[in-house]
């Protein structure tokens, strides 16, 4: 007579027959991949930066306003009196770039590598549109702490999205939510930041990584191939 | 890439896959390894460097430099090697193709080698770019001037602290160094004027900060109260102007609580047989208390106090202070009310404090040391029994 299976095993079964466990498990963890090498590690590092600023940018909004009147002094009573506020948003404020450096080198790393090619294609196409969002988290978050350097930045950003002819001032219009700086474009910033762009990078990176999985890693490639 | 390119493709990347890993544990394991310590560097620079701090947004105050975040800087330095009237050319354009150029590169790329060595024009142009690109953000950092900023005030008592000091420049020569008010003198165009006090129950109960802060801002122009806001033409920011309304809360309004860090109004104490010293002891009570008049472009017979080496050595009837000689130095003889021919008693609103004027007597009569460590060596010279103090019996 076989053992009884415990209740723990019990329980797996019962998800599993239900939510299909073991498959997933199969598909996306017990897969074979070529040998790969350590730069292979730069698109999970991206990803891992990507959910610390999704998790410190959520706990910064339980605090943070998004108007001129509050939003610096919320970021200074983040920064003094919430505790370990300083350490959520020093997270996500190096976090930013360094998300930026490495959504970038992961980018070089795919080129040099030659693994945008068939049958990649795809997925090259949807990192650059991920790589434009980040820098798109970027110039919508540097206002967000409504500083001088922010507003200033976002002045002359602003203004040289404004340059190209006819089309130029309408585009600082719709950028700054009016002809001046003002709470409009804080709060256009804010939505931006933190909703607009990332429930499109959070479909692009499922996509991405439905890819990756369903492809599989690319190999380093050798001079014969 | 025609069917039989793709054909062999495959079997090679599955002969490869064969030969290779488990993603898991082998791929998963690297990349856990690198999560984690980007995830170590990350709470190091958050804890160790920590976030800048920067004043709060100031739209009059034209002198200061934009600066993007560094990523972005290599645009910005780029966009300096383009003639004024193409700059759109170089902002849109340039970056706009760019991108179009990444997003359909494996479409355009038609060469099916993989390796860098059988693809070196389209390797060698992107090495040039990130060269370029790295080269313009040196460039960018190197050029870019350092902003000038003031101290930013970010706890409560560092901005109290701001604010008292500002209070005492910009404010106490009419409003007297605890917003007593009275009768204004030696301030050109409003000689003689009586001011009511500031620091009344009625006047904190009954203005808000925003009023406070319009206040000094705007001035009150037609009572002869001038603009201090930059916006209306005046010296101070909003910032700094908000730190003055923090101190005047935090000091006059009973209502409020001044925080334990603050008490003291960062009025320096002195022990009985303590020597002063400028630094520690005479500064505080000098930005109090002198230097709202005793600063460049004011009367004030030309001595100013804004630094140690001022209060020594300037003026028009230097030496207004002789060391070890309080009873004939001009600031001692002035702030204990005696009448001079070339000036009043000083402060000429108000007499100071008994206990502050102490401070200044013993600080020039022990030889006026700058540092606390002066202050140190000349009590310790003085207990060492080189002139005792008291007669032995």
């Amino acid at each position: 007579m076989t053992d009884k299976p415990s209740r723990m095993q019990a329980l797996y079964a019962w998800l599993d027959e239900r939510l299909g466990l073991s498959t997933i498990y199969k598909v996306v963890l017990d897969r074979k991949v070529p040998k790969v090498n350590w730069w292979y590690t730069l698109g999970s590092a991206t990803l891992f930066l990507f959910t610390m600023q999704v998790i410190t940018g959520i706990f910064l909004t339980v605090y943070y306003v998004p108007t001129p009147d509050h939003a610096y002094d919320s970021v200074n009573y983040i920064m003094q009196d919430v505790s370990f506020g300083w350490l959520v948003r020093g997270i996500h404020h190096w976090g930013a770039s360094f998300m930026v450096l490495f959504v970038f080198l992961h980018m070089l790393r795919v080129f040099y590598m030659g693994a945008y090619k068939y049958p990649r294609e795809l997925t090259w196409v949807i990192g650059v549109l991920l790589f434009v969002l980040t820098l798109g988290m970027g110039f919508t978050g540097y206002l967000l702490p409504w500083n001088q350097r922010a507003y200033w930045a976002t002045t002359v950003g602003t203004q040289i999205a404004g340059t190209p002819p006819i089309i130029g001032p309408w585009i600082t219009r719709i950028l700054r939510g009016g002809e001046e700086i003002s709470a409009l474009t804080l709060s256009r910033f804010f939505s931006l930041h933190i909703w607009m762009i990332p429930a499109l990078m959070a479909l692009l990176i499922a996509v991405h990584l439905y890819l990756v999985i369903r492809i599989g890693i690319s190999n380093p490639p050798s001079k014969d191939e | 890439m025609n069917e039989e390119l793709k054909k062999k493709y495959w079997e090679r990347y599955l002969r490869l896959k064969h030969k290779g890993v488990k993603f898991y544990p082998d791929v998963v394991y690297k990349d856990l390894v690198v999560s984690f310590a980007l995830f170590l560097l990350l709470v190091g620079l958050a804890a160790f460097v920590g976030v800048k701090p920067e004043p709060p947004v100031d739209p009059n105050d034209t002198s200061y430099i934009p600066r993007p975040e560094w990523y972005f800087l290599f645009l910005f330095e780029f966009l300096k090697f383009i003639p004024g009237e193409l700059e759109w050319v170089g902002a849109t354009v340039i970056p706009g193709l760019a991108i179009l150029v990444l997003l359909l590169l494996p479409f355009l790329d038609k060469n099916p080698h993989r390796h860098w060595s059988k693809r070196k024009v389209g390797t060698g142009v992107m090495t040039a770019i990130v060269l370029a690109m790295v080269g313009l953000t040196i460039r960018a950092v190197v050029t870019t001037p350092p902003q000038e900023e003031g101290p930013v005030a970010l706890s409560l008592p560092e901005q109290i602290a701001l604010g008292q000091e500002l209070y005492s420049i910009h404010c106490a020569e009419c409003h007297g160094p605890d917003g007593e008010g009275g009768e204004i003198q030696g301030v050109e165009g409003l000689e003689g004027v009586v001011l009511k006090p500031i620091n009344s129950q009625d006047e904190m109960y009954t203005r808000s900060d925003q009023t406070l802060y319009n206040i000094i801002a705007y001035g009150q122009q037609d009572l002869g109260m001038p603009p201090f806001g930059r916006a209306y033409g005046g010296e101070l920011g909003p910032a700094e102007i908000k730190a003055i309304v923090t101190f005047m809360r935090y000091t006059w309004d009973d209502r409020v609580e001044l925080p334990a860090e603050a008490q003291g109004g960062g009025m320096p104490t002195l022990g009985p047989d303590e020597v002063p010293s400028y630094e520690e002891h005479v500064e505080p009570l000098v930005k109090r208390y002198c230097v709202s008049c005793h600063r460049p472009g004011k009367k004030n017979n030309n001595y100013l106090m804004t630094s140690y080496d001022e209060v020594m050595h300037s003026g028009d009837h230097a030496p207004v202070i002789i060391p070890g000689d309080p009873d004939n130095s001009i600031l001692i003889q002035l702030i204990q009310r005696h009448e001079l021919d070339f000036s009043r008693p000083m402060p000429p609103t108000k007499a100071l404090p008994d206990d502050v004027v102490d401070i200044f007597v013993r600080w020039v009569a022990a030889g006026a040391p700058q540092t606390a460590a002066e202050a140190d060596q000349i009590e310790a010279q003085q207990g060492g029994g080189a002139a005792p103090a008291t007669p032995q019996p």
